[in-house]
């Protein structure tokens, strides 16, 4: 029998609501154990680092330098968020370390046969000659980055992922990229690739419902929680918003 | 000195303890077990605490990216950071062939005996890790 998961309404928020709220969900999740999806967009073009990376490697990409920027809570490189449609996918984890390494595959899986809908032909990297792009010194953006479970289109990058773990949970966000940004002209998007562009709303819904069949979950759509937008906001001054934090690599 | 895997204590979230010295004056020297390393897969990069940081049983010491996945490093001990292997993280390849020795992360001077007796030794840690696979 599914399980009841929660399905949070698609939003556009600023980057640093957008790593904040995802955060306050994980932590939700954690102490309940209740998994959840969410959908946004981003009100604004944003660039977002990888947690690892350093703050200096921003002035190797010009045409994003100008762009409000943060840090993510997750690994990875670079993401010039503007015309994308970004997902976030909460679940409760037990204390197997390798419990959720499919969790890639499995989501990839489900946005590959929802793109399908759309006209959209999209394979894993690791089913594509690795002499494709593949490079041995990782590049600053996410996207000319690749690893297996990647979705590419027509030899170029248009869904990428990556996961935040905590005691009791695991966040996996990833951002599809639906067309090209000013911002990163080096980057082609599904719209560029095939002259398609899928309704966010429609992509989005038809991916939650693939995603609740695959996962077991019986999505329930449900707001943030007061105590989930205090405990965003609370991040917010801490990490996402504090200059601080976002500089300190 | 090499350290016995065998004779280490080992906590349920994955890092190992090895505890050194008199009663007053306890050292644990901490890492990640192997099966640990081998589970998260090609680590990319890790943080280490600060010297002279505190850290209490079950509390993240640090933070290790494998596969765009961050995954925290909990402290199985109770006390200060003593000392931290700050070139591992430049050297994360080399903690595949020896997470024991060469693998250590830091060290931490004892306060008191906290977390000590939810440890496991490695018998049990081996039995976890069988039946998490």
């Amino acid at each position: 029998m599914a399980s009841t998961g929660r399905l949070i309404p698609l939003a556009a928020g600023d980057p640093v609501d957008n790593m904040s709220i995802d955060q306050a969900l994980l932590e939700s999740t954690s102490h309940s154990q209740v998994p959840a999806l969410r959908f946004y967009c981003w009100s604004r073009p944003s660039l977002s680092l990888g947690y690892f990376q350093e703050f200096a490697a921003r002035d190797s990409h010009v045409e994003s330098v100008g762009l409000d920027w943060v840090r993510r809570s997750t690994g990875g490189g670079a993401i010039v968020h503007h015309h994308e449609l970004t997902y976030s996918l909460f679940l409760p984890a037990n204390r197997s370390i390798g419990q959720h390494r499919d969790l890639y595959a499995q989501v990839h899986g489900e946005v590959a046969t929802s793109l399908r809908d759309f006209g959209v032909t999209a394979v894993p990297y690791r089913t594509l000659s690795r002499s494709l792009s593949a490079s041995a010194a990782e590049p600053f953006l996410c996207f000319q980055r690749r690893t297996d479970e990647d979705l590419i289109v027509s030899g170029y990058k248009i869904l990428g992922s990556a996961q935040r773990k905590v005691r009791g949970a695991v966040l996996q966000h990833g951002s599809l990229l639906l067309k090209s940004s000013p911002h990163a002209p080096q980057l082609p998007g599904i719209a560029e690739l095939t002259s398609q562009l899928p309704s966010i709303q429609q992509f989005s819904e038809k991916l939650a419902n693939r995603l609740g069949n695959r996962l077991e979950l019986d999505w329930q759509e449900d707001g943030l929680r007061d105590q989930e937008l205090e405990s965003a906001g609370r991040i917010a001054v801490a990490k996402f918003g504090s200059m601080q934090w976002k500089c300190r690599r | 000195m090499t350290r016995d895997e065998s004779k280490l204590l080992y906590a349920a979230t994955h890092e190992w303890a090895a505890i050194e010295g008199e009663s007053g004056d306890r050292v644990a020297t901490i890492g990640i077990s192997g099966f640990a390393i081998e589970q998260l897969n090609d680590l990319v990069y890790m943080d280490l605490p600060e010297v002279g940081r505190s850290v209490a049983p079950g509390e993240e010491f640090g933070e290790v990216e494998s596969v765009k996945a961050v995954s925290p490093m909990y402290s199985p001990v109770a006390g200060e950071v003593l000392e931290v292997h700050s070139e591992l993280p430049d050297q994360l390849e080399k903690l595949n062939d020896d997470p024991i020795n060469f693998g250590w992360m830091i060290k931490v001077r004892l306060s008191s005996d906290e977390g000590i007796d939810q440890l496991m030794d490695h018998e049990a840690y081996q039995k976890q890790c069988a039946e998490s696979q």
